[in-house]
């Protein structure tokens, strides 16, 4: 199954629709950043994630 | 950045194993309870991950036994203090955080070279610049006939900025 992105959390599933925020997910992303701890980590911080999960850097 | 104690190392990976690699460790590093809150495979770095820790990484605890991982990046930078630190600064990793798009710094005329595609290795001129959708129409420089060719921004390189 193909990863896809949300176009506005960047969170990666295989949905068609992010299961968190509802909106379209995308195909065509890039970079991937895994959070484990959002609470303890500044690169979370940096991207405004409250979510662990795995998140694409850059969504088209 | 207000002052929390996290460090950044960089991990040697084989080359395309990054995503998994940083999967496996987030996994493992989960069960095992090591201090990694963020694991980062940035597109433009091929071979290396970036992985935030709150506890220093040791290669011979059991969660970094990883296929495909290679090592910790050893730098001889020596900091202020004169102190040898394995870590990266986050100003380092900030920009790969917000990847500027490509595509921004292309302008029409520039000579580029193709990184993928069928046309990898040739090289072109960029004909037209289409923002919205990412994507440059090219002309390729050594073919005989002057065909224009549709490309993503992330298959060229730029060689030239504008060509006369």
């Amino acid at each position: 199954m193909a990863m896809k992105a949300c176009t506005s959390c960047k969170r990666i599933s295989t949905k068609e629709r992010c299961p968190v925020c509802n909106n379209p997910t995308s195909s065509n992303w890039s970079g991937f950043l895994v959070i484990i701890d959002p609470d303890n980590s500044d690169i979370a911080k940096e991207l405004h994630i409250e979510l662990p999960g795995e998140y694409a850097l850059r969504v088209r | 950045m207000e002052g929390s104690e996290n460090s950044i190392y960089a991990l040697k990976i084989s080359a395309g194993q990054e995503r998994n690699v940083a999967r496996m460790l987030a996994r493992k590093s989960k069960d095992s309870g090591v201090g990694v809150s963020a694991v980062l495979v940035p597109e433009s770095l091929k071979g290396y991950i970036l992985v935030e820790s709150s506890t220093k990484i040791d290669m011979q605890n059991p969660a970094f036994k990883i296929p495909h991982l290679r090592g910790i990046v050893e730098s001889k930078t020596k900091g202020k203090e004169d102190k040898e630190e394995n870590t990266v600064t986050f100003e380092e990793v900030k920009k790969f955080l917000n990847p500027e798009p490509i595509i921004s710094s292309i302008q029409k005329g520039s000579i580029v070279e193709l990184i993928s595609g069928p046309f990898k290795g040739e090289r072109a001129k960029v004909v037209r610049i289409d923002e919205s959708r990412e994507e440059v129409v090219l002309e390729l420089i050594e073919a005989a006939v002057p065909i224009p060719v549709t490309v993503k921004g992330d298959q060229i390189r730029i060689i030239q900025k504008e060509a006369d």
